[in-house]
């Protein structure tokens, strides 16, 4: 362990050291391709400010990045740091080694490949649709329900009803999406059961709003002890309007009885318009 | 007031609606002593402004901020509805609970 430490330490100033275009093209260039640490024994007593030993010892630049990959199971960074400049590069390479920035950076990761995007929609049993534009998609309700999982958690939702999700993170606000994993459906006369869900069975739904929840205190005490933490968590959730439900027979709304003298006076005008 | 000869008070907003009641006194005001006021404070900035009903606004400060994170404020506001925010009391809101009836004890399918 106080190898390794060392090492880190040791690599770190290297990289601050030696500036050079050259290394940190090395960098680059290595840095796909090379995870593996190939150093021998005798070059770790060497004092820090030997850059030429270091130079052909700094091999593999994702060195420093194999302690931290035992925080984090991502290092997403890499293809976002190849596009910096190599002044920028050192610098990040010294900024991630800290937890806390781990986190901000596994957040920014990018889904550049949309399949990477489905695929991850999937994991959350949503599909993307369309944004709406002038649409209309808010029907009156009709007594249908369906059960939905959405990630671990599950609603018997109906048309019309707000459902408030932990955040999903590939849509946007007022995004269409189409909840394809649903366990249950049922109306007034049928009731459909999944095993585990309804193959042709849909719910859609729009996103409505991406916000915070209020803010608790986690507040943390032991007595007689001089240990008192107090921590604030807001959650991030996503409010889902559920606008349709489809794969089940609906029972036919009879439009209300209007009264007569409109709709013969309607049919009067088109037939004189024709 | 002034210190050392500088004015102290630069601008001075007036708020006001032309509906409520409790807008009286200073609708009269600013048809009466207002424009003396004005003339009286020439250095001061006096701006009326009309504010009917409610209002909802959320200020956020962005002091010694990245440009990215105020565009992540800026973001987060356009994504929020903009209601108070409370403690939600249940995940799902409906306003219709039951379909097939609510369950009872002396239900037979």
């Amino acid at each position: 362990m106080a190898t390794k430490r060392c090492f880190q330490t040791l690599a770190r100033q290297s990289s601050i050291f030696s500036p050079n275009p050259s290394l940190q093209y090395l960098h680059r260039t290595l840095k796909p391709h090379l995870q593996t640490l190939t150093l021998t024994l005798a070059s770790t007593s060497q004092t820090p400010k030997d850059d030429h030993i270091w130079h052909s010892l700094i091999l593999s630049p994702n060195t420093h990045f194999a302690f931290a990959r035992s925080f984090s199971s991502n290092r997403g960074n890499d293809t976002a740091s190849d596009e910096d400049d190599g002044v920028g590069d050192s610098e990040d390479e010294d900024g991630e080694i800290s937890d806390g920035e781990e986190v901000l950076t596994a957040n920014r990761r990018e889904y550049s490949v949309e399949e990477k995007e489905t695929e991850a929609a999937a994991i959350g049993y949503k599909v993307i649709g369309q944004l709406e534009r002038a649409e209309r998609v808010f029907k009156d309700y009709e007594p249908v329900f369906a059960v939905i999982q959405i990630g671990s958690h599950q609603f018997k939702v109906s048309n019309g009803d707000c459902v408030y999700t932990e955040r999903l993170k590939f849509c946007e606000v007022n995004d269409k999406l189409i909840l394809n994993r649903v366990l249950m459906l049922g109306s007034k006369t049928q009731t459909m059961i999944g095993r585990p869900i309804l193959p042709e069975a849909a719910v859609h739904a729009v996103v409505e709003e991406h916000a915070l929840d209020a803010k608790v205190i986690i507040f943390k005490k032991k007595r007689r002890k001089n240990y008192r933490r107090t921590k604030g968590h807001r959650q991030e959730l996503t409010k889902l309007r559920i606008t349709d439900i489809q794969g089940i027979e609906k029972p036919d709304k009879t439009a209300p009885a209007k009264p007569e003298k409109s709709p013969p006076g309607k049919t009067e005008k088109a037939s004189v318009k024709k | 007031m002034s210190q050392r000869g500088v004015w102290q008070l630069k601008r001075l907003t007036v708020n006001y609606c032309n509906w409520g009641g409790s807008s009286r006194g200073i609708r009269a005001f600013m048809e009466t002593h207002l424009p003396a006021f004005k003339e009286s404070n020439p250095q001061l900035e006096v701006v009326t402004e009309e504010i009917r009903g409610n209002r909802n606004e959320r200020v956020v400060c962005v002091k010694n901020m990245t440009p990215e994170d105020v565009l992540e404020c800026a973001t987060k506001l356009r994504n929020s509805l903009g209601r108070k925010v409370l403690k939600l009391k249940t995940r799902h809101v409906t306003k219709h609970p039951s379909v097939q009836g609510t369950w009872t004890t002396e239900l037979n399918l």
